[in-house]
């Protein structure tokens, strides 16, 4: 706790310094001594500076750069989790901990939306305010949707899967999670600064002229995706440089596949989101007009630059969904994942295609009609990698012996519902359907039930399947499946409705609607609330199993994989005897199969 | 064997039941078609239903009769067959995955963006300016500026030509199924022929929304749509004139 405290006094002296500089050079200048623009660019890197420096960038990291001896004494129990601990197990439980409280709160926020949308003129909230909570929902859970499944599971579990002591570079890691609380503490501070009414997508010349907020926001953003961007960087060596001797690429469970083809997208196309949005800061604090068209900026600019990242982040988002869900779905069949190497090859078509469909994002956005067709044909061809994921998880579960625990009725959850996101995009993907629906509460529906229904759906299937890996304890399987069930029909109510009232002119992002659109809109609204009193299930037996639960067993599954070779929670070490792979990870049924074979202990320790 | 046939009969039944429902049920009751862009864009809509309904309903029945057919009780106690994965259906999956994608591609996806018509000469030019939080037309054939609803005669080709002084805002007309954007420092246009008489007044969705949010009065950025005779579009002009 004590560099908790220590990297918040860091972190205020470091702002205070900042903006006491531009106050001092402005009043040298002769200037008004506040301008919030320039006094945030210059406090907010500085107080990020002391933050990071005061968690443990300095005894751990920086001290050595100025010939000094490392300071670093591990904390042990709970004071590991609020310290700049190393174990990639710790940070994969920092991680997942911290972006639960962040979806429960992002989630009450959509309570609030449905809540105003209960009457045509608004039930709860003023303009203003209805578009600050829906931004910050909207911004809220794509950071979610992000840094759950690739900062928490991929975390926690991919050093475990390929048989490694950790990640390839452990203070990176450290560092990647300490970037978030800035995060959430500069997003939490813009409802202060007069909140931001230009959503999650920020679209200037709107997110630059606006209140005060939006510039927190673009900073927030910015601090985000450099997290995510080591983060990736990280995954890549990882699993490239530390797999267990043996464990080839062909032999690499299916979901740490999944996390690499999203550290692929998550390290190149990150820069294009910060771009966009250092682009904007400075177009409203130091006039750069690079959108301010009457300058000679180009307001789509921003669009183009901003979707080349935020149409692949969408499956930054749900590629290691799909992983978790194969995974599953093969220790759950008894059966070896069908199709392995073609589904490898979906994950790497999906990378491939994933950057050059961009623009269907923009099809009413006033772009040349000359990119239509090759967008609306690149955005098309995308339903052949994502079908070959389907292929191998139907033939996964045919002719098995399925398990239907709890983790399994969510993957199969995640099937259902992606089918229904995937068929509705296609209507998106087609420019005459799109001109219509593009906006609307179709769009709405159409990327919950990929985002929701599908990662989400594929977050909660790893969270009970790793629950009894990373706890040590069982959660409650009565309580799981009441918590499916009561999620999966309350989010298909909520959203199948949502698809119809954006059919019939309702038009997403907005705080009224047209009088004939209200019963619907109460229908949708009352569905959303069981939705979100289904997470009070899950709250309850999380909370409840993580403190009481009966004990875990090593391998509760019975699965394969290396992660459960070791104790649940496993050792500091991970693998006490150093594993070498020695088949597949999937291969149920095949007599004498085994995936890995064990040193002997006089040779453990775990050297690697 | 089984398993082939009641999944296959489920697929059937699906499929049979699911294009039933696309060909009669209306799900845009509330938002009739009022012009010919939308009449193309609603065929489209019902198109892709119709080719997403087999596809939807054999991934449904191979799945909801693999959880029945399949599912165990208790703990597992033994393992299913060591099926690795069978080339020829891999083969047919990517055959057919391909095929399907390459005929939404050409239609409705390529026809449908012929028949939209997107350029071309128009019989009417409407100027649309969008500004925070408001819409306003003009007239420049017949020298009528800063009208505050959009009137249009029935059956006649119209260009709308976009521009925003502000921020970017959408001009969405829901009857129409057409939106574009108004971007400050560019004009935009899209192309619409109304077919229907009609206001807002009695069709709610004959209306103009902005549809890219601009910020505080996002939601409440509307204007009204009239669709009129050529008698009476001339009575209109003439007496908004100047």
């Amino acid at each position: 706790m004590s560099a908790l405290i220590r990297a918040i006094a860091w972190g205020v002296v470091g702002s205070v310094l900042g903006a006491a500089a531009v106050v001092i050079v402005r009043a040298a200048t002769g200037q008004d001594l506040l301008d919030f623009g320039q006094v945030t660019l210059a406090a907010y890197p500085l107080g990020l500076a002391g933050w990071l420096l005061g968690i443990g960038v300095w005894d751990q990291w920086a001290r050595e750069w100025f010939g000094l001896p490392l300071r670093h004494v591990p904390p042990h129990g709970w004071r590991r989790y609020f310290a700049f601990t190393q174990d990639h197990k710790v940070i994969g439980i920092q991680y997942l901990v911290t972006f639960t409280v962040l979806l429960l709160l992002a989630g009450l926020f959509a309570m609030l939306i449905r809540i105003q949308l209960l009457r045509p003129s608004g039930a709860l909230l003023d303009m203003n305010q209805y578009n600050t909570v829906m931004g910050w929902h909207g911004i809220v859970m794509i950071a979610v949707a992000v840094a759950m499944v690739m900062g928490g599971f991929a975390n926690f579990v991919v050093p475990l899967l390929i048989g490694a002591r950790d990640v390839a570079f452990p203070r990176v890691n450290a560092l990647s999670y300490w970037l978030v609380p800035p995060v959430a503490v500069l997003l939490l501070l813009a409802f202060l600064a007069g909140g931001w009414d230009s959503g999650w997508t920020a679209y200037p010349p709107l997110a630059t002229v606006n209140a005060d907020g939006q510039l927190l926001f673009n900073l927030a953003i910015v601090t985000f995706g450099l997290s995510s961007i080591l983060g990736g960087l990280n995954f890549i060596v990882t699993i490239a440089t530390l797999r267990a001797p043996g464990m080839t690429w062909g032999r690499v469970p299916i979901f740490v596949w999944s996390v690499l083809a999203a550290s692929l997208l998550s390290f190149t196309v990150t820069q294009f989101l910060a771009a966009a949005m250092i682009m904007e800061i400075l177009d409203r604090v130091a006039g750069a007009s690079f959108f301010n068209a009457a300058q000679g900026g180009a307001p789509l600019l921003y669009q183009h630059v901003f979707w080349f990242y935020s149409h692949p982040a969408v499956y930054i988002m749900v590629l290691p969904g799909m992983g978790i869900v194969l995974e599953i779905l093969s220790h759950f069949s008894r059966k070896p994942l069908f199709a392995y190497r073609v589904a490898v090859a979906g994950f790497l078509g999906i990378v491939a295609l994933s950057g050059i469909v961009w623009a269907h994002h923009l099809f009413v956005a006033g772009i040349g009609d000359e990119m239509l067709l090759p967008f609306m044909i690149t955005t098309e061809l995308i339903s052949i990698p994502t079908g070959l994921v389907f292929l191998s998880a139907l033939g996964t579960i045919w002719l098995g012996k399925l398990w239907l625990r709890t983790p399994m009725l969510f993957a199969l959850g995640f099937v259902f519902n992606f089918l229904i996101g995937g068929l509705t995009g296609i209507t998106l993907a087609d420019v005459p359907t799109d001109m219509d629906l593009n906006n609307t509460y179709w769009v709405v529906a159409h990327f919950h039930y990929t985002i929701m229904g599908g990662e989400v759906f594929a977050i909660m299937a790893a969270l009970y399947y790793w629950f009894p890996k990373i706890t040590g304890r069982m959660f409650n399987e009565t309580l799981g499946k009441i918590h499916f069930w009561w999620m999966f029909l309350a989010f298909n109510a909520t959203f199948l409705l949502m698809f119809w009232v954006g059919l019939n002119g309702m038009n997403r992002r907005i705080a009224s609607y047209p009088p004939e659109l209200t019963g619907a809109n109460q229908v949708v609204s009352a569905f959303s609330f069981a939705l979100g009193a289904s997470f009070l299930v899950f709250i309850v037996n999380l909370v409840w199993s993580w403190a009481r639960g009966p004990r875990a067993a090593a391998d509760p599954w019975h699965a394969r994989t290396l992660e459960w070779q070791v104790p649940s929670p496993p050792p500091e070490e991970n693998f006490p005897r150093a594993p070498e792979v020695i088949g597949h990870p999937y291969d149920y049924g095949v007599t004498g199969a085994a995936h890995a074979a064990f040193a002997a202990p006089a040779e453990g320790g775990g050297t690697r | 064997m089984r398993h082939l046939l009641v999944p296959g009969a489920a697929f059937a039944l699906l499929t049979a039941l699911g294009e039933l429902l696309v060909a009669s049920v209306d799900l845009l009751p509330l938002n009739p078609a009022m012009a010919r862009e939308a009449v193309v864009s609603d065929d489209a809509l019902r198109l892709l239903f119709a080719l997403a309904v087999p596809v939807g309903a054999f991934t449904l029945a191979a799945l909801l009769y693999g959880i029945w057919a399949f599912r165990r009780r208790g703990d597992p106690a033994e393992d299913g067959p060591p099926l690795r994965g069978h080339r020829a259906v891999t083969v047919a999956w990517l055959v057919v995955t391909t095929a399907l994608c390459l005929v939404v591609i050409v239609n409705p996806g390529i026809t449908g963006l012929a028949a939209m018509a997107q350029s071309g000469d128009a019989d009417l030019v409407v100027g649309i300016a969008a500004q925070r939080w408001s819409f306003s037309s003009s007239y420049p054939q017949h020298g009528v500026t800063k009208a505050k609803e959009l009137v249009l005669p029935v059956n006649r080709r119209v260009r709308l030509e976009l521009t925003a002084v502000d921020v970017v805002h959408g001009v969405w007309i829901p009857a129409f199924r057409v939106k574009k954007d108004a971007v400050p420092g560019i004009t935009t246009a899209m192309y619409v022929t109304p077919t229907r008489l009609g206001s807002s007044d009695g069709a709610v969705n004959l209306r103009m929304q902005c549809s890219q949010l601009c910020g505080l009065a996002h939601s409440t950025m509307t204007m009204p749509v009239r669709v009129v005779t050529d008698a009476e579009f001339q009575a209109w002009v003439a007496r908004n004139k100047g």
